[in-house]
C-alpha cells in the first residue's frame, strides 16, 4: 500500500485515538478485550480509508467505524463474556453499598451503561460525545424520532438502577 | 441534571485516563489481519461453494457414475451439469457482489443487512443444492430401476409373492432415510457455525428493527 496514505492515516489515528478507546472502554471489561477490539477498529478504519473522503471530519467517520465494528464486526473472545458475568455480580453488590456521592453516583452509573445491550450502548456512547438526534440517528441507521425515543427509554432504564 | 449529563459530564472530563498509543504501536496494528465476522463469513462461503463443487466431481468418478453411463443417460446428465454450473456462476457473483457491498462506513442497520443478504445468498445456493440433490436421488432411483434388469428381476419376485406394496414402500422409506440423514447432518452443521458467527448480529438487528416498531 501507498507509503503516503499510511502515514497519513497512523498520524491521524494517533491524534484522534481517544474516541476509539472510549469505544472501548463501553464495550469490553478488562484491558485484554479492550486491546484486542482497538486492533480490530484499527484494522477496520484501515481498510475503510482509502475510501474516506475530506469532506466528512475524521472523527465523525471514525465514530461510525468504531460503533460498526464493535457492534457488528468484532468478534468476541470467550474472556470478556467471563468478565462480564463477574461484573455483574459486582454491581449488585455496589449498589446495596449505594450511597449519595457524586463519585458513587458515577461508578453506579457507569457500570449500569455497561450493562445496556449493545445498541442501547452505541446510542449512550454517541450522547455522551454530544452528537444530535440527527447524526445519531444516521450512525445508526434509525430514523430521528425513534432515536429520540429509544432514547429516554434509556434515562428511564438508568434512573430506575440509580434509585431502585 | 438528569443522570446521563451527570456521566456526560465526567466522560468529557479528562482525556488522559486513556492509554496513549505511540505512532510505531499503530502503524504496527495496521499491519495485523482482521479477525472479523465478515472474514469468516467469506472463508466459510468459499469452503460451502467448494464442498458442493468437490461433491460433483467426487461423485463423476464413483462405480455409481459409472452404472449411470452404461445406462445412457448423457441426454440428461450433460444439461443438468450445464445448468449447475451456471447456477454455481450466478450464485457466487452474487455472493461476490453482496460481499463487497459491506461497508464498515455504511449506517449499522445497513451494515447489518448487507452482511445478512450476503449469507443469504450462500444459504440459497445450498439450499439449491439440497432441493437438486432430492429431485436428483429421486430421478435417479426411477431411472436406474426402470433400467436395471436385477432390479425388474426383484421386482418380479416380489409381485409373485404378492409384496409389490411392501417392495415399494421399503424403497421409499429407505430413500427418505438416507436424504434425511444428509440433510440432517448439513443443517446441523450449518446451525452451529451461524448459530455462532452470527448471533450477536442477529440480536442487535432485531435490537434495531424493533425500534421501528
Amino acid at each position: 500500500m501507498n507509503k503516503e496514505l499510511e502515514h497519513n492515516f497512523v498520524k491521524l489515528l494517533e491524534q484522534h485515538q481517544n474516541i476509539v478507546h472510549k469505544v472501548c472502554r463501553l464495550y469490553t471489561n478488562n484491558q485484554d478485550a479492550h486491546n484486542d477490539l482497538f486492533q480490530e477498529i484499527t484494522i477496520q478504519l484501515w481498510k475503510a480509508y482509502p475510501k474516506f473522503r475530506g469532506d466528512a471530519k475524521f472523527s465523525t467517520w471514525m465514530y461510525r467505524v468504531g460503533l460498526n465494528t464493535a457492534i457488528t464486526l468484532y468478534r468476541k473472545s470467550k474472556r470478556s463474556i467471563n468478565t462480564q458475568n463477574f461484573e455483574g455480580v459486582e454491581f449488585k453488590i455496589k449498589a446495596e453499598v449505594y450511597d449519595d456521592t457524586e463519585e458513587q453516583q458515577l461508578k453506579i452509573l457507569y457500570k449500569a451503561v455497561h450493562q445496556l445491550n449493545d445498541i442501547e450502548k452505541a446510542l449512550v456512547f454517541l450522547y455522551l460525545e454530544d452528537k444530535d438526534y440527527r447524526e445519531i440517528s444516521e450512525t445508526l441507521g434509525i430514523s430521528e424520532v425513534n432515536a429520540r425515543v429509544k432514547m429516554n427509554r434509556i434515562k428511564t432504564k438508568l434512573r430506575t438502577i440509580l434509585n431502585p | 441534571m438528569d443522570e446521563l449529563d451527570l456521566l456526560k459530564k465526567d466522560w468529557n472530563k479528562d482525556d488522559s485516563t486513556y492509554p496513549k498509543l505511540s505512532y510505531n504501536e499503530i502503524y504496527k496494528m495496521i499491519l495485523k489481519k482482521s479477525s472479523s465476522i465478515v472474514k469468516w463469513i467469506f472463508i466459510i462461503s468459499l469452503l460451502e461453494f467448494g464442498f458442493w463443487l468437490a461433491l460433483s466431481f467426487l461423485l463423476k468418478g464413483t462405480a455409481y457414475s459409472s452404472k449411470m453411463e452404461s445406462l445412457n443417460m448423457n441426454h440428461i446428465l450433460i444439461p443438468i451439469t450445464v445448468i449447475s454450473y451456471a447456477v454455481l456462476i450466478y450464485f457466487f457473483y452474487l455472493f461476490y457482489k453482496n460481499y463487497r457491498n459491506i461497508s464498515a462506513t455504511d449506517s449499522s442497520k445497513k451494515l447489518m443487512e448487507n452482511i445478512i443478504k450476503t449469507r443469504k445468498t450462500v444459504k440459497y445456493y445450498v439450499i439449491f443444492n439440497l432441493a437438486s440433490l432430492v429431485v436428483g436421488a429421486c430421478i435417479g432411483a426411477f431411472y436406474g430401476f426402470s433400467h436395471n434388469p436385477e432390479f425388474s428381476d426383484k421386482l418380479q419376485l416380489a409381485s409373485a409373492n404378492g409384496e409389490v406394496f411392501k417392495f415399494y414402500a421399503l424403497l421409499f422409506i429407505v430413500t427418505i432415510i438416507i436424504l434425511a440423514i444428509v440433510i440432517g447432518v448439513l443443517l446441523l452443521f450449518y446451525w452451529l457455525i451461524y448459530g455462532i458467527l452470527l448471533k450477536r448480529l442477529n440480536q442487535n438487528y432485531k435490537e434495531l428493527k424493533k425500534l421501528e416498531v
